[in-house]
């Protein structure tokens, strides 16, 4: 007798929207490490990686590194973590990098910071048994170095994440990029508020 | 197709609250309504359902690249200038998208008819997905409901897939304005499934989203990598935080090249190209200062739930809904109107997930524009 294929979901079951499940769940938040690679060069990358994905990760990590790297006003106290000659301004990050700063960008760096330069990125991407390529655990971003420490890649944050080039573990919450730098808020919902007395929902 | 009286489940409102399903009636009027079913036969839904719906999906996808590629579509979409790159890159990235629902006008004998396309912040997913699964398994369990019956409705199971699959970034944000339950319970059923699909999945309301540096952050300052929007696109690119879209290191859901299929000027162009399609409705863009005759519907380029929709029968009744969404063009459609089952006339709201239909949900309202207030009622398949 031929099997029926159900047109339905085998199963449909809530774990966070039922308070009962939730309290459940709560001994299995173990955060598993994960397999990822740091690299100093899209070449290095491309042992590993898929070359186009490698130039991508490098580029995300290049514009992230003006959002994301500690801010100086002082040169000197910059150096005094990351090593002499190693800081630099967003506007000498951005020729370096050979990329036009966003407009919003070069304005709020307008006012003249320092930052360490950029030493190395994390590839947003992990290796799997099969050398291949799972979805994106973790963001891909800049890595620097500090004066004392020159070996490790560090992100933004100063979580080191690997000692020298090549494949690492990390936890991915440890590693979440932080922007640097003051928070504006409110930007988005502005027009909800202005059309609510009408409407129950914005979706459709 | 046929629409079968059943009795309600005792407690289910109670059942309903204890799962988040807030708003299963709204404002003293039922939303969630249990006292009907429909009823359809597997031909019904396999040939008239699931097949137009996948067809009509890849002639969507199909018009993405010819609007990139043309100033003037663009234009008659309405599509900001500044985000035309936006949208382009997106669509050539393939960034990955979630899922969308068309609405189709059908009464058991084909061919169904394409009202419009939601794929960019589609509702009702909740009570799709979940609650009228779990209302068929009830019934059946205590005889109201024929053994055997099923479902189309694989919404969870393909939904759980999609973010178990696709590239996502993780954590994963999920945001929606503060003060609607329903988007709330809407983003909290899918931050659920992301959850049971390995996601680490996070709420943040769309008002508190911050900006630094350009990068969109959440209320930590940590920057967000992946963030799904219950939000409208258009409104997005006209507010404050417009420029971030651009410099953001985001992965949006829905994606930038959705804005394009989730506008109503889709419809004329899916005409222009496809004229004559068993499942489509004759559509044209309006032109300024045109008026529009009997046997027509007006709809804005950007409208949800039926708002800002006028239409005239064929013997000339005028029927519109008022709503926020007046302020862009519109395009007109044929009229073709819903069914009618006993007072009621009926729409059916057919999903997809990634490229594949995954099921339908079903809404009732007392008149022929179907509305957010519009009542939800479960289905059945049986042979």
């Amino acid at each position: 007798m031929k099997q029926k294929v159900l047109k339905r979901s085998k199963k449909a079951a809530l774990v966070l929207m039922v308070p009962t499940a939730t309290f459940l769940m709560a001994g299995c938040g173990q955060e598993e490490a994960v397999q990822t690679a740091a690299f100093e060069t899209v070449d290095q990358c491309a042992a590993y990686f898929n070359p186009e994905q490698c130039r991508a990760d490098l580029n995300q990590a290049l514009t992230m590194h003006t959002q994301v790297a500690p801010k100086y006003t002082d040169k000197a106290a910059c150096e005094t973590d990351f090593g002499v000659g190693q800081c630099e301004t967003p506007a000498q990050a951005a020729a370096a990098a050979g990329t036009e700063q966003p407009a919003q960008q070069a304005q709020a760096s307008s006012g003249g910071f320092f930052m360490p330069m950029m030493m190395g990125f994390l590839a947003g991407q992990m290796l799997n048994r099969s050398g291949g390529q799972l979805k994106q655990p973790v963001q891909a971003q800049p890595l620097y170095k500090s004066r004392d420490d020159r070996s490790t890649f560090r992100t933004a944050t100063n979580t080191p994440v690997a000692r020298g080039v090549g494949p690492t573990y990390i936890k991915p919450s440890s590693v979440q990029p932080k922007a640097a730098g003051t928070v504006n808020r409110g930007g988005f919902g502005a027009q909800a508020a202005k059309r609510s007395s009408s409407t129950k929902s914005f979706g459709g | 197709m046929k629409k079968v009286a059943c009795d309600e489940r005792p407690g289910w409102r109670s059942y309903a609250e204890s799962v988040g399903f807030e708003f299963h009636t709204f404002d003293g009027e039922v939303y969630w309504d249990e006292t009907a079913y429909y009823q359809f036969n597997l031909r019904q839904i396999e040939q008239d359902l699931e097949e137009p719906t996948e067809e009509l999906h890849q002639m969507a996808l199909g018009l993405v690249d010819d609007i990139i590629r043309d100033e003037e579509k663009l234009q008659q979409l309405a599509i900001p200038e500044k985000f035309w790159d936006f949208v382009a890159e997106s669509w050539r990235a393939k960034a990955p998208s979630l899922y969308g629902r068309l609405d189709l006008v059908y009464d058991g004998n084909g061919p169904a008819k394409l009202l419009e396309l939601n794929y960019d912040t589609p509702t009702s997913l909740f009570e799709t997905g979940f609650f009228q699964w779990v209302w068929l398994e009830d019934q059946i369990m205590r005889g109201k409901v024929p053994q055997g019956a099923d479902q189309f409705n694989s919404l969870q199971d393909q939904l759980e897939a999609a973010f178990a699959e696709l590239p996502l970034a993780n954590p994963l944000y999920f945001a929606s304005v503060a003060n609607s339950i329903e988007d709330k319970g809407t983003v909290m059923y899918l931050m659920d499934i992301a959850k049971q699909a390995g996601l680490d999945s996070r709420f943040i309301e769309l008002e508190q989203l911050g900006e630094a540096s350009g990068q969109l952050v959440d209320l930590d300052g940590y920057a967000i990598g992946g963030l799904f929007k219950l939000y409208p696109w258009e409104f997005m690119v006209q507010e404050d935080f417009a420029s971030v879209i651009l410099s953001s290191q985001t992965q949006w859901l829905e994606p930038g090249w959705k804005m394009l299929l989730s506008n109503k000027g889709i419809l004329p162009l899916l005409w222009q190209k496809h004229q004559g399609h068993p499942n489509l409705l004759e559509s044209h863009f309006e032109q300024p200062g045109q008026s529009f005759g009997a046997g027509w519907v007006r709809k804005p380029l950007f409208s949800r739930e039926g708002a800002n929709v006028e239409l005239v029968t064929p013997s000339g009744e005028k029927i519109s809904e008022p709503g926020p969404y007046a302020d862009s063009a519109f395009i007109r459609q044929k009229f073709q109107p819903l069914p009618k089952f006993g007072d009621s006339y009926t729409m059916i709201g057919s999903w997809v997930v990634g490229n594949s239909a995954a099921g339908i949900g079903i809404r009732e309202d007392n008149s022929l524009i179907t509305k957010d207030s519009s009542r939800f009622l479960p289905h059945i398949i049986l042979d």
